[in-house]
């Protein structure tokens, strides 16, 4: 097989080392149901309170705890992961690859959500976890919540914002690089198609989210004013956390629109409607995403003018998905529809995201948003949009590719009580809060006319919860009990049905191909002859414990942070090291990435997403610096020749790094290691630099606390300087390489990437010094 | 007379509802329509363009169907918001003669300002049919200070003063809570509003002593 056999399934050591992208689908797949029992049982909660006003079942900040940890936890640790467990699954399959383009950082994504989550989890049982609404709007979350579960739950979020970095980097290069031969980007099944956009609204939304979480965490860790000062706060905020969230309802959404997209084809026996229309619909709305954030701010009393370009936009972002869900109907036309169960749900998901849809109109309508802003009718659009087309939909792709991933069938007739249920059970629990749209959100308390309609949806809210009983149970009974399915149960057309249910490891007897528009098999697996492909790891999990030690530690004690960061040097060190072999095919459709390999693939994408962050946290410094009435002169608090020294310094190490690359290329390994020296030592340098301007900085008084531009300058620096010191550490492990020889003959790209990153950070710094000390 | 604010609002709103139930109502009725009329039944034919296994995808051609009715749909969403311009038009738009009052939220109440000086917390006073300007602003957190049986809503941020505005015909008494949440005593955020005869207010508001 060319490949090593994995463990058995009932062996814990394959589930905690594997690097099968169906394994660790499946480790999601899991994770996923059980922080979504743990957001839907704390929204059974806050309903039963809700079922009568001034009931004092929960305190208030329980309560306020409460809400904020379900939308948290839905939106973040359950809708994503449930449609990145089915994306791990089903998108290599779908695009005839092997695995992933790099198993082992698929793993690491896996760990690093999961720690996320536990540290989320762990911040209940400390003093207060997050109770301000899963917004966390400002300064309520900075200088009003001095809790340490506010802490640890945030910090539970920048471990997602890492998983989800590593994940989207992944399958990016994947569905470019790992692509069946005939299989062009334009034929993508619509699932992979909607990953592929998904990855790549997450890849530039994320950042935004990364970068508040850095400065809510130095307002609270260090004492920066960002969000506590009138100049930055509640504002400042805003724009940061909705350039994230918008994008993110439909990065929530979109791979369950490739779930609808292709169980419609599947079941209804018809090629989808307008399929090109729909993608280029889908990737308008993906751009459009980022421009649209404005409309949650509605009545913050930003500029009237910007605020009808954000009604513009928004309602130019609601045309795409009209002919998107048009198309999904006229698919159904002349078509011989089968309702299986993945059909049921399509089609009942697709009904309850045109509510949504209708109902986002109203909200667009400034005048209209004057007075639902923070009601009901908000809550009910956004469950009937995320709960219901994310949700639901991505039920439906549970369903449809059970099968697929079991090699059984489930019982159909639980799987029909289950959809009766959950209609039943979703439109009783959120119709209801569209005709309350005059109560306000996120309120124990409400007014006695509002009671008939409150205990309607308590009542709802269990009936959809018990919709998931059913679903477990099938779920789970079938995998012993149902009939097996064969390769092919429902007659589909796409790759993911052309091997064994479930697939072998390797995923095909055959390297697969499309000729002249038709799939072959050919040769055996491009493994043949090479060496065998490694399926094991125990890195990721260890890397993941580590940053989730090192994190633990920030608001436990220090000791377990330095202890946590032990442990990461010996993991990264570890991973590093380790053999691991894992090949893209040999035969393959790349375009338009042919020339460029995948390593260099990742590391371009990687970067891209770092100029989210630093845009974000250079655009904060330009906001609050803008809104700031008076700003110290040039030169006057910051030494420009602390500034200037360290522009030339940082300048001549790309030059130094660039003719270390050259040297490995010309075979000199004196050169090598002495460019790579003098690299590490002008890096060096610059820290110390830095070091020396900040001490002084402190030595005057001038500290982290000190009004708007110190905290920034503080902040954009120290993020920097993190980034030069991660360098450094990456220096050093090139340098002791190269002076045992490496590089030389082989091994250029590993400086052409460290290369890539090192210019990036200059250029950012290069963006820096004039923002901060010239001007 | 001029339209009350909840009017303006009224009305907007029946518009949006009757579409939007219109359109879902159409939609959804079309879609189950041709669930219900091509189900898989005994003897009924696979399509003959049926995708079949191990095929690349084709697509359903048909661009003129979807263009109209996305130019139906995009007409529709465009005259709404045309609508809504139009409304914003007098809603941004506080009338020159307004009373104007202060506010400042703070956790967990409402204070009040009044052009004389006199000051107020919990509870507000205004006078019926006469338009009143708020200058609302926060001593600590964002809040939202929102009258929604008068259809009126404003943010109060801290550092910054939002404006709204509103003309009431009915007197009465109305909840002002907060619509963002802010801390535990969010949900008893509670304040009142006193729409009174404007003689009344009149007498009321020239006895008051101001320190």
């Amino acid at each position: 097989m060319g490949s090593h056999h994995l463990p058995p399934t009932s062996s814990l050591r394959r589930w905690l080392m594997t690097t099968d992208h169906k394994d660790v689908g499946i480790l999601y797949l899991v994770t996923s149901i059980y922080f979504l029992v743990v957001a839907g049982v704390l929204a059974l909660v806050f309903r039963l309170q809700l079922a009568e006003p001034g009931l004092n079942f929960l305190s208030p900040t329980a309560f306020n705890q409460a809400i904020t940890i379900h939308g948290l936890l839905m939106i973040l640790f359950v809708i994503s992961p449930l449609a990145f467990a089915l994306a791990n699954y089903v998108v290599p399959l779908q695009i005839g690859a092997r695995d992933l383009a790099f198993p082992r950082l698929n793993a690491l994504s896996y760990w690093l959500f999961l720690f996320g989550g536990v540290l989320v989890i762990i911040s209940f049982f400390q003093e207060r976890t997050l109770d301000v609404g899963w917004t966390m709007y400002q300064p309520l979350t900075s200088a009003f919540s001095p809790y340490v579960g506010v802490n640890t739950g945030g910090l539970g979020l920048a471990l997602l914002t890492a998983s989800v970095t590593v994940s989207t980097v992944n399958f990016v290069v994947t569905i470019f690089r790992s692509r069946a031969k005939g299989l062009r980007l334009t034929a993508l099944p619509m699932f992979t198609m909607s990953v592929l956009l998904t990855v790549l609204m997450m890849l530039y939304a994320f950042p935004a989210l990364l970068a508040g979480i850095i400065l809510l965490a130095s307002d609270r860790l260090l004492g920066t004013v960002y969000f506590t000062s009138p100049e930055g706060g509640a504002i400042l905020w805003d724009h940061i956390f909705w350039f994230f969230g918008h994008p993110e309802v439909y990065i929530v959404l979109f791979p369950a629109l490739g779930v609808m997209a292709d169980t419609l084809v599947t079941f209804s026996r018809r090629p989808l409607f307008g399929r090109r229309i729909i993608i280029s619909a889908m990737v308008i709305v993906a751009l459009i995403s980022f421009l649209v954030w404005g409309h949650h701010m509605f009545l913050t009393g930003i500029h009237p003018d910007v605020r009808r370009a954000f009604v513009v936009t928004t309602i130019a972002i609601s045309l795409p998905f009209d002919a998107i869900f048009l198309s999904f109907i006229y698919t159904l036309s002349k078509a011989k529809i089968e309702l299986r169960t993945p059909m049921l749900f399509t089609l009942g998901s697709i009904a309850i995201f045109i509510i949504g849809g209708i109902t986002g109109v109203f909200l667009g309508s400034i005048a209209l948003d004057y007075v639902l802003r923070g009601t009901y009718f908000v809550v009910a659009h956004f469950h009937y949009t995320m709960a219901g087309g994310g949700l639901v939909g991505l039920i439906a792709g549970l369903y449809y590719w059970y099968p697929k991933m079991t090699g059984r069938m489930f019982s159909e007739k639980l799987g029909r009580l289950q959809f009766i249920l959950t209609m039943i059970g979703f439109n009783m629990l959120y119709f209801p809060l569209f005709l309350a749209w005059e109560m306000p959100r996120r309120v124990p308390l409400y007014v006695e006319s509002l009671i008939p309609l409150n205990q309607v949806a308590t009542i709802g809210g269990f009936v959809f919860g018990a919709s998931f009983l059913v679903m477990f149970w099938n779920l789970l009974y079938s995998l012993k009990y149902g009939e097996p399915a064969g390769e092919n149960p429902w007659g589909a057309h796409t790759l993911e049905w052309m091997t064994k249910s479930p697939p072998p490891s390797g995923n095909f007897e055959g390297t697969p191909a499309f000729v002249d528009g038709r799939l072959t098999f050919v040769a055996a697996n491009g493994a043949a002859g090479g060496e065998m492909e490694t399926h094991l790891s125990i890195w990721p999990l260890m890397l993941s414990l580590a940053s989730f030690v090192a994190l633990l530690g920030l608001t436990t004690n220090i000791l377990v942070t330095t202890a946590g960061l032990g442990l990461l040097a010996f993991s990264v060190l570890g991973f590093a090291g380790e053999r691991f072999i894992s090949r893209e095919g040999e035969l393959g459709e790349r375009w338009p990435f042919d020339r460029v390999d995948r390593m260099k693939l990742a590391w371009w994408t990687f970067i891209s997403s770092e100029i989210v962050l630093f845009g974000v946290i250079l655009s904060a410094y330009v906001y609050v610096r803008t809104a700031s009435a008076t700003w110290p002169a040039p030169g006057t608090l910051f030494d420009i020749g602390h500034g200037a020294v360290n522009t030339f310094v940082l300048l001549t190490s790309s030059l130094t790094v660039a003719l270390a690359l050259a040297s490995s290329r010309s075979g000199s390994r004196a050169g090598t290691v002495g460019f790579l020296a003098a690299t590490l030592a002008l890096g060096a340098f610059f820290l110390f630099n830095k070091y020396d301007e900040w001490a002084e900085l402190f030595g005057h008084g001038v500290t982290f606390s000190s009004g708007l531009p110190a905290s920034t300058f503080f902040l954009t620096t120290g993020i920097h300087g993190a980034h030069v010191f991660a360098g450094l550490l990456a220096l050093v492990y090139l340098l002791v390489r190269a002076l045992r020889g490496a590089y030389v003959r082989d091994g250029h790209e590993t400086l052409e990437y460290f290369g890539y990153y090192w210019h990036f950070v200059d250029i950012v710094w290069v963006f820096i010094f004039p923002l901060f000390y010239l001007v | 007379m001029a339209a009350s604010t909840v009017e303006i609002f009224n009305s907007l709103w029946t518009v949006f509802v009757t579409l939007g139930v219109l359109v879902g109502v159409v939609v959804i009725s079309y879609m189950a329509y041709l669930v219900v009329r091509n189900r898989a039944r005994p003897g009924r034919p696979e399509p003959e363009d049926v995708p079949k296994p191990g095929e690349l995808p084709r697509e359903q051609r048909g661009a003129k169907k979807l263009l109209i009715s996305v130019i139906l749909s995009a007409t529709i969403v465009i005259s709404l918001i045309l609508i809504t311009f139009t409304a914003l038009d007098v809603l941004d738009r506080p009338p020159a003669d307004a009373f104007e009052v202060k506010v400042v939220a703070f956790q967990w109440g409402w204070k009040f300002y009044y052009p004389n000086g006199y000051e107020s917390t919990g509870e507000l006073r205004i006078p019926r049919g006469v338009p009143v300007k708020f200058y609302v602003t926060s001593q600590d957190v964002f809040h939202n200070m929102g009258i929604i049986d008068l259809r009126f809503k404003v943010d109060a941020i801290p550092g910054k003063t939002n404006i709204g505005w509103m003309r009431v015909y009915t007197t009465g008494v109305y909840d002002i809570r907060c619509f963002e949440l802010c801390g535990d005593g969010h949900g008893v955020m509670i304040g009142r509003l006193v729409v009174m005869e404007p003689e009344e207010f009149e007498s009321w508001y020239s006895s008051l002593t101001v320190s």
